[in-house]
């Protein structure tokens, strides 16, 4: 009876996970030191180190602070009274977090406290009540609160990753996970290819391409209900699904009769609007965060070049200049920045550029990189790429200073879009 | 022998868990709709001549052999109910680019069969960009495979 049981989980975990495991590859000299002490409750020992762990491991997920070790702290703090500045000068620590649990009729309460060490000032104290099954949530959250207090930007704990998993040739999913790649789910499985998944601002839906009637068609998928739904509109042939930043529009190309140009369909309304029309490919929307232009790939200069468009009056400006390939643009969250695909002498980086100057960062040194989606707080850019036939995600840290990939045992993973921040 | 005996049992579940992995899937491979129009894979016709056509690098234009093979297909292609042409690319690019790119590449084959007197309203395109490779690996021998179009007769 074992036996068969062990065969049956093994089948069942054969079907698909991809289980994204992030994995530093290059961590900057001059990173932050932070400590996080073990957080003081009555539920025993255990319990303590776990808390701090989980922590622990959110803080130092994409490799952006160097972390001290437990057994190196010479004191466990748990509020402003047991905290000892010199404990942790000596250690040259930049950064102590700490605090204590409370434990009420099956809920938890997380008193937390950000200590800057060089300041000689508590930055950041806070507290956070929940149920006890529901710790992973309630140390994703303080995780957030703290990467704030020091970094300044918003933390993206608590976001998902949409990623197109590709286990064996003619086998395409589309799947969810946690940022940390727990928590992995098949949202739809098909035996023709799955394209371009795209967030709905709120975080809910997600819109992509599916061959499944053997032509290119736009699903927009319900994550809470799993149900699905198309657009009704004419031309055989959707792609590129992008949601405005409002909710209200979903832009996307239709090719009729083998010319793609770019459209607006309202989803409240129902209607259409043409924005581009030209005989050569117009493809890969992105919206600015304002929502009132769009970046879009066109090759009507001659080679793939990124163009914006003005939504209110439809007027055209060419945005990239160098190189003979610049595709599938994305702004930051700014607005003023891009992340886009250079190619040049067929090899292909992850590159950014500010608006305002000409100037292009090459930010990757992979060579077939491409799909690139950027963190809500706009600080990092998770990209696929390939090695040795097998395809895989990395990222980066805009500041350069840390590198990761998220490797898979079989299969491809390509496409990873970046939710949202979650509530 | 008690383990002899849930063999069965364990391949019965072997194929459950295989079906379920079907049924949440759509489409079989057997059936492709191109614009509405169902083929049965078993009604292609055997021509025995070249598949397959191919391009350069970010190129849709058709080169001399390309329509040295296309001409071939001319008469073949009046006698057929559908022709099928699908668009491929190589990996290097974007994705969505290379969806619209594959379309282009099928287009222009369309546009060199209705010159030679193939009934437009018989040639069904499709695009799968860089999605469905013949080859695998990332060397320009595996890339010249995978810029193609595919041509079934039905």
């Amino acid at each position: 009876m074992k036996i068969f049981f062990i065969v049956l989980i093994y089948f069942f975990c054969l079907n698909f996970e991809a289980k994204l495991k992030i994995e530093i590859i290059k961590g900057s000299e001059d990173l932050p030191d932070i400590a996080v002490v073990p957080f003081k409750s009555s539920l025993g020992r255990k319990f303590e180190y776990k808390v701090r762990d989980l922590i622990n491991e959110k803080l130092t997920l994409f490799g952006e602070f160097n972390s001290l070790e437990l057994e190196k702290m010479l004191s466990f703090p748990f509020d402003e009274e047991s905290f000892y500045r010199r404990d942790w000068e000596l250690l040259s620590v930049d950064y102590a977090v700490f605090g204590e649990i409370y434990e009420t009729e099956g809920n938890l309460t997380l008193y937390y406290l950000v200590a800057d060490i060089g300041l000689k000032r508590i930055i950041l104290r806070g507290d956070i009540t929940g149920e006890n099954k529901n710790i992973g949530l309630i140390t994703k959250k303080i995780s957030d609160r703290v990467y704030e207090s020091i970094t300044g930007l918003k933390g993206i704990f608590n976001t998902k990753l949409a990623y197109i998993l590709n286990p064996e040739p003619n086998k395409y999913s589309i799947c969810v996970s946690d940022i940390d790649g727990d928590n992995e789910e098949v949202l739809f499985s098909s035996n023709s290819p799955l394209m371009s998944p795209d967030w709905s601002p709120d975080g809910n839906k997600l819109a992509y391409v599916s061959f499944e009637k053997g032509f290119a068609e736009i699903y927009i998928q319900n994550l809470l209900t799993g149900v699905r739904e198309t657009i009704p509109t004419l031309g055989m042939s959707k792609s590129a699904p992008v949601w405005s930043p409002d909710s209200k529009n979903l832009a996307f190309v239709i090719s009729m009769s083998g010319n793609p140009d770019i459209y607006n369909y309202n989803l409240k309304n129902k209607k259409i609007s043409r924005l581009t029309n030209h005989y050569g490919i117009d493809t890969e929307p992105a919206w600015s965060p304002d929502g009132k232009k769009l970046l879009f790939t066109s090759n009507r200069s001659g080679s793939p070049q990124i163009f914006e468009i003005k939504v209110s009056n439809k007027r055209i400006k060419r945005v990239t200049l160098e190189g003979s390939y610049n595709a599938r643009s994305r702004f930051f969250p700014d607005g003023k920045n891009i992340v886009f695909v250079h190619g040049n002498n067929g090899i292909f980086h992850i590159a950014t550029r500010n608006l305002k100057d000409r100037f292009i960062n090459i930010v990757t040194k992979t060579t077939l990189d491409e799909s690139p989606t950027i963190s809500p707080n706009g600080h990092i850019v998770i990209y696929s790429t390939k090695k040795e036939n097998q395809g895989y995600l990395a990222g980066i840290t805009v500041d350069r200073k840390s590198k990761f990939q998220l490797p898979v045992k079989k299969g491809s993973v390509r496409e990873p879009a970046w939710s949202p921040f979650l509530n | 022998m008690k383990f002899l005996k849930s063999v069965p049992i364990i391949f019965l579940l072997f194929l459950i868990s295989c079906s379920t992995q079907v049924s949440d899937s759509v489409s079989e491979t057997i059936y492709t709709e191109v614009e509405g129009i169902n083929f049965d894979e078993k009604d292609k016709i055997d021509t025995s001549l070249e598949d397959k056509v191919f391009f350069d690098f970010d190129k849709s234009t058709l080169n001399n052999d390309t329509k040295k093979i296309l001409s071939q297909y001319v008469s073949e292609s009046k006698k057929a109910n559908i022709i099928r042409l699908e668009g491929h690319c190589d990996e290097r690019g974007t994705r969505e680019y290379n969806l619209a790119l594959g379309e282009k590449r099928a287009i222009e084959v369309k546009n060199y069969l209705i010159i030679q007197g193939v009934s437009s309203s018989k040639i069904k395109i499709i695009s799968y960009g860089e999605e469905k490779p013949i080859s695998f690996g990332s060397t320009e021998s595996d890339w010249k495979q995978n810029r193609r179009v595919e041509i079934t007769l039905f």
